[in-house]
């Protein structure tokens, strides 16, 4: 089923929770390298389909390839552990932990992935434009900020598919075009990039829009 | 990074920390005080029962034939009775459980010529000098013996001529406390009326010495009233009272460093010679029997004590788990394992409990002290075992805490916690 230079493939792919189907058999291939935005109303199935790609989350039936890896049938912790190698996720609500500070909120995804190294945490937070953050915590940072952390921590093991959901959702429009200039730059670094908006400006910056209705591809 | 996030939650987020703390030193000061009392119970409930009396009777080989004449060690001395030397007396105090005999009473019973007829007479030592190499002050006598004697008056003093009167027996005669009375031709002073529900009740108790003058055995005593502090029968003992030579040269050994009633009436026989010790197994067994049930008691208290702490714990967990849910879901969406987020709570709540632990050992030892004073009017003996006891406690408590949380933490969902599925 593999199709050269795809990073995600999904055949037939179907969520339920209960009698509500989430996702009706979805197929769905992005390059890779391909930098796409998932679209739709709330309710649509963007927010499983991202939980499902992500490896957060496993499907009612169907296939899902990533980076060839057939993630669905791989057991909960199968799915831990390719999460934890090739997959940076960024959030709405950030998640920061917050006792601890920025550095040690970015060592955090290195301690789970293999080992903690402190210099490649310090570099990713100085290519998010945090350097002088370092000590700072969460509870110190603006939201920009914040987002900037958690962008940081999803690039400090350098995984090949990132996934944000709503990376803008809780910024003003100065940190908003900052969140995406960092966005633009993976994509440009040849990161595989999807991310859910429902926001129709922040989607035009993707390369490719997703729209999913009532969980399905609408096109 | 572990120790790192440990630290960091400790000091950033110092109120969970301190709930921890906090839980552990409650469950500390209950384990403690109830561990410390458990382990006392045993040596201050049988002092507090030396009430009942003596809980063994020593008395010559050839009349323990016949027990049931010299059961309460009087009535009339037959001619040619069999006696114990009384100068053989203070080898009691020189028995490997030496420092558990409370006190001994000698006995010499018979009758002597009263102004009104003849009359019981008994003597005995009310409390007497009697001094040890190293215990130079050390006094013994119906006083240690017999703490549930009512007097009316005074104690007669062991080396004067001062008798008690039996109640009964004063009531006939019309005699009270300071009146003179005549026992064998001597003019002797009545220092108190005694009532102990006994034999005694009728007949006149005397300074052991003058009796056995008038009964014509010096030196000599019917038999002796001990009251020892001893350990519940097990049935070691029970198979050693049957016969100590039934036993193997371990179970002896161990038999014979355990101070059972047996135990101590088998080294008093060794102590007198001719004599044999029965232990007075009204006293002595239900002494057993209920310091017992009260350690089983206690015991099944520090017990449900350790589970309402392991709950308290477990409750503290569980709500800690659902605090950080999006804590947690974030760690388990970073590729954290269960097991990893478990071990991440062991590590908080650990040295939480062990300190709080540490402080409650010290409180609860504090509150086991004002309960021993209040129910025993004494101390309660500093046990070395109770530290680690606790300590290990405290970590079970807060182990098993964390694990009856750690069913929320593995079936917390990141997709749930992060996103909101």
């Amino acid at each position: 089923m593999t199709m050269p230079g795809y990073a995600i493939e999904t055949r037939r792919l179907t969520k339920q929770f209960g009698r509500v189907l989430a996702l009706n058999e979805v197929d769905l291939a992005i390059k890779t390298g391909e930098f796409a935005a998932l679209m739709g109303a709330s309710g649509s199935g963007k927010t499983t389909l991202m939980n499902i790609l992500s490896c957060l989350d496993s499907p009612s039936s169907g296939d899902i390839l990533l980076e060839g890896t057939a993630v669905g049938e791989l057991d909960e912790e199968g799915r831990r552990l390719f999460r934890s190698r090739r997959i940076g996720l960024v959030f709405q609500q950030f998640h920061l932990i917050p006792y601890l500070n920025a550095l040690e909120n970015v060592m955090l995804a290195q301690y789970y992935h293999s080992v903690v190294d402190e210099p490649s945490a310090r570099k990713a937070l100085d290519d998010v434009g945090l350097s002088h953050r370092f000590d700072h915590l969460p509870g110190q940072l603006s939201g920009g900020e914040q987002q900037r952390v958690c962008i940081a921590r999803a690039l400090v093991n350098r995984p090949g598919l990132i996934f944000a959901d709503e990376p803008t959702g809780n910024l003003d429009e100065q940190n908003e075009e900052r969140v995406l200039d960092i966005l633009r730059a993976l994509h440009r670094d040849g990161r595989t990039i999807v991310m859910v908006t429902h926001n129709p400006a922040l989607g035009a910056a993707a390369e490719r829009i997703i729209r999913l209705n009532h969980g399905r591809i609408e096109s | 990074m572990m120790l790192r996030m440990v630290l960091d939650s400790w000091r950033r987020a110092p109120g969970r920390c301190g709930m921890m703390v906090l839980t552990a030193f409650l469950a500390a000061v209950l384990l403690t005080a109830l561990l410390t009392i458990s382990v006392d119970i045993g040596d201050k409930m049988a002092r507090e029962m030396k009430s009942y009396g003596a809980n063994i009777l020593v008395e010559p080989a050839e009349q323990a034939v016949l027990p049931e004449l010299f059961a309460n060690g009087q009535g009339a001395l037959p001619a040619g009775e069999a006696v114990l030397d009384e100068a053989e007396l203070i080898n009691i105090m020189s028995i490997f459980w030496r420092n558990n005999i409370i006190g001994f009473a000698p006995i010499l019973s018979g009758e002597v010529e009263s102004a009104t007829g003849r009359i019981p007479v008994i003597g005995t030592w009310f409390n007497k000098s009697l001094p040890l190499a190293d215990e130079p002050d050390f006094r013994t006598g119906q006083l240690s013996v017999s703490p549930f004697w009512q007097i009316t008056g005074v104690l007669p003093d062991d080396e004067q001529p001062e008798v008690l009167a039996g109640v009964e027996l004063a009531r006939q005669k019309g005699w009270k406390p300071g009146d003179t009375i005549t026992l064998a031709g001597r003019d002797i002073t009545v220092a108190g009326i005694l009532n102990s529900g006994a034999g005694e009740d009728y007949a006149v108790v005397a300074p052991l010495k003058p009796v056995q003058e008038w009964l014509d055995r010096q030196g000599k005593v019917q038999a002796v009233h001990v009251s020892a502090l001893t350990v519940p029968e097990n049935e070691l003992s029970r198979r050693a009272g049957d016969d100590p030579d039934s036993l193997d040269a371990e179970s002896y050994d161990l038999w014979y460093c355990t101070a059972f009633v047996s135990t101590i009436s088998h080294q008093l026989e060794e102590a007198v010679s001719g004599a044999v010790a029965r232990p007075v197994w009204q006293i002595a067994a239900s002494e057993g029997v209920i310091i017992t049930k009260l350690q089983w008691l206690l015991l099944l208290a520090t017990f449900a004590a350790l589970l309402a702490a392991a709950m308290g714990m477990a409750s503290l967990a569980s709500g800690s788990v659902m605090e950080r849910a999006g804590e947690i879901g974030l760690m388990k969406a970073l590729g954290a394992g269960n097991t990893e987020v478990e071990l991440l709570f062991h590590a908080e709540a650990l040295p939480a409990a062990l300190a709080g632990g540490a402080l409650g050992s010290a409180a609860g030892w504090g509150l086991a002290q004002i309960i021993s004073w209040r129910l025993f009017g004494a101390p309660a003996g500093f046990n070395w075992i109770v530290i680690p006891v606790i300590a290990l406690l405290s970590l079970v408590v807060a182990a098993l805490g964390v694990h009856l949380a750690s069913g929320r933490i593995s079936r917390l969902s990141p997709a749930e916690v992060l996103h909101g599925r």
